[in-house]
């Protein structure tokens, strides 16, 4: 058998992994990268892993050594940034020593864009909701098919890897029909646009969103502006803006009723076990009272059976058994503890103490979702390295 | 030319080679070397920057003197490293 088959038989891919991952099966994850790109960026699963950092120089220069440092009781998936170190890991150090050891095909490139959608089975027969989880970032986006046999469909916060979002559109012969963003996102770069392009279904976003908080200077991509109190008629059914200036002056909510169901797809605002912050706009202690005022006045007065279905978790075990992020608002106002009842100055002291670390890239990211600049595929996915940190930092620590 | 360049007693290419290619490579290098003697890599992987900082602290015959970033004529990043043999 040639050297290059066998590879490809240790191949595993992204989707072989997280089912891993979510299955909670016994593995040790070998991460060969250097160790500062470790620190960065890690898979995480919904249940403990082992999880190994030693990087591939260190195989190369002291083998015996490093192998030493491997367990041989479980098998072994070795990850790297693109592949070819885990795979020579793999080829040239573990399997002749007779580790049972397989290589995530592509590395952290390919698990960072990498998507698994579930549908979410309380919409069901209203409405055929895709949550889509990029589980190296921690985003979520929607597809909600809609009408008879569920053939329209609005897309909401689109990934830039639009792969995801059409596939699931062929495969059960979707039309989309509107796209929206809820907010001009700063952690990750939108597709929204050119999902439009490509749809010819038009792309909402707020206005207030459409200016570059930093920069000051207007988007130039072409868009369709939303407002609160607008209502969009799906079929039957009504999906309602809401505006909650906040995580950024435009920012909005899209509350979708249908059937006796009602569901937030709450975007940048509440999250299962947090909420978003206040300050990647550069304005935290201006615009901290209006995210109060947004979350407890217009958000929190929701019908309590409303399921929330957010924008972002911040680790996998946020995830139901089911695999999806997914909580009614009754659950949410007692089990999160932002969401606590707190009066507006004490909400504004804690959420003003409780920022995690300005990632400058994002004031990049959302240059690029107005249309300031137009990134290369390379610096796309630079720019994107790395878990969102758009929560307020206690959601971050294990 | 600056001192520095001057040094510089081989040269190793490696645009477009991915891990583990840059560091394996630049080993076999420096195990031709005589002790004192600088390589120059040229790579265009990202990656080797903190790959060769981590490499050299784990290899006991060679130190990293130096590494610059510049752009080259076709726009290309190029990330470049100056190795020395020292055992």
């Amino acid at each position: 058998m040639s050297a290059t088959s066998t590879l490809e038989k240790a191949q595993l891919s992204p989707a072989d992994l997280k089912q891993m991952l979510d299955r909670g099966e016994s593995f040790t994850l070998l991460d060969v990268r250097n160790e500062e790109e470790f620190r960065r960026w890690q898979v995480e699963g919904r249940h403990s892993v082992t999880v190994l950092n030693i990087p591939y120089y260190q195989f190369l220069e002291a083998p015996e050594e490093a192998v030493a440092r491997v367990p041989r009781d479980w098998p072994v998936v070795a990850i790297c940034a693109k592949g070819g170190s885990s795979a020579w890991v793999v080829q040239e150090i573990l399997r002749p020593r007779g580790y049972q050891a397989v290589n995530l095909e592509g590395g952290m490139e390919a698990w960072g864009k990498f998507y698994q959608p579930r549908v979410l089975p309380e919409a069901l027969p209203a409405f055929r909701i895709w949550q889509l989880e990029r589980p190296a970032r921690g985003c979520l986006h929607y597809v909600v098919a809609y009408g008879p046999q569920y053939r329209r469909a609005i897309v909401i916060d689109p990934p830039r890897h639009l792969d995801a979002v059409l596939q699931l559109a062929q495969e059960h012969s979707l039309s989309i029909t509107h796209i929206f963003d809820t907010h001009a996102h700063a952690d990750h770069i939108s597709g929204g646009v050119a999902l439009a392009k490509l749809t010819g279904a038009p792309y909402y976003l707020h206005p207030y969103d459409a200016i570059h908080p930093l920069d000051v200077l207007p988007a130039t991509i072409p868009y369709e502006m939303t407002k609160d109190g607008q209502v969009f008629t799906l079929d039957q059914d009504r999906l309602h803006v809401i505006h909650i200036p906040g995580h950024t002056l435009g920012n909005t909510a899209l509350y979708l009723e249908g059937n006796g169901k009602r569901f937030l797809f709450s975007g940048d605002s509440i999250f299962l076990y947090s909420i978003a912050r206040p300050d990647l706009g550069g304005r935290g202690e201006t615009w901290a009272p209006l995210h109060y005022r947004s979350l407890f006045h217009r958000l929190l007065v929701l019908p309590d059976d409303t399921l929330v279905l957010p924008g972002h978790f911040s680790q996998p075990k946020e995830a139901r058994s089911d695999g999806l992020y997914a909580e009614v608002l009754a659950e949410l106002k007692r089990r999160n503890p932002d969401l606590k009842q707190r009066s507006e100055a004490e909400f504004v002291q804690y959420m003003l103490s409780s920022l995690p670390e300005f990632p400058k890239q994002y004031i990049e990211i959302k240059r690029i979702n107005i249309g300031l600049v137009q990134p290369s595929q390379e610096y796309a996915d630079e720019l994107e390295f790395g878990k969102n940190v758009c929560a307020l930092a206690d959601a971050y620590r294990k | 030319m600056s001192g520095e360049q001057k040094q510089v007693n081989r040269e190793l290419d490696v645009r477009g080679a991915k891990c583990p290619m840059p560091i394996v490579r630049a080993r076999q290098e420096v195990q031709r070397m005589a002790v004192g003697e600088v390589l120059r890599v040229v790579a265009t992987d990202p990656g080797s920057v903190n790959d060769f900082k981590g490499w050299v602290q784990t290899a006991k015959n060679v130190e990293l003197v130096k590494q610059e970033e510049t752009i080259d004529a076709n726009g290309q990043r190029l990330y470049i490293h100056y190795l020395r043999r020292i055992a």
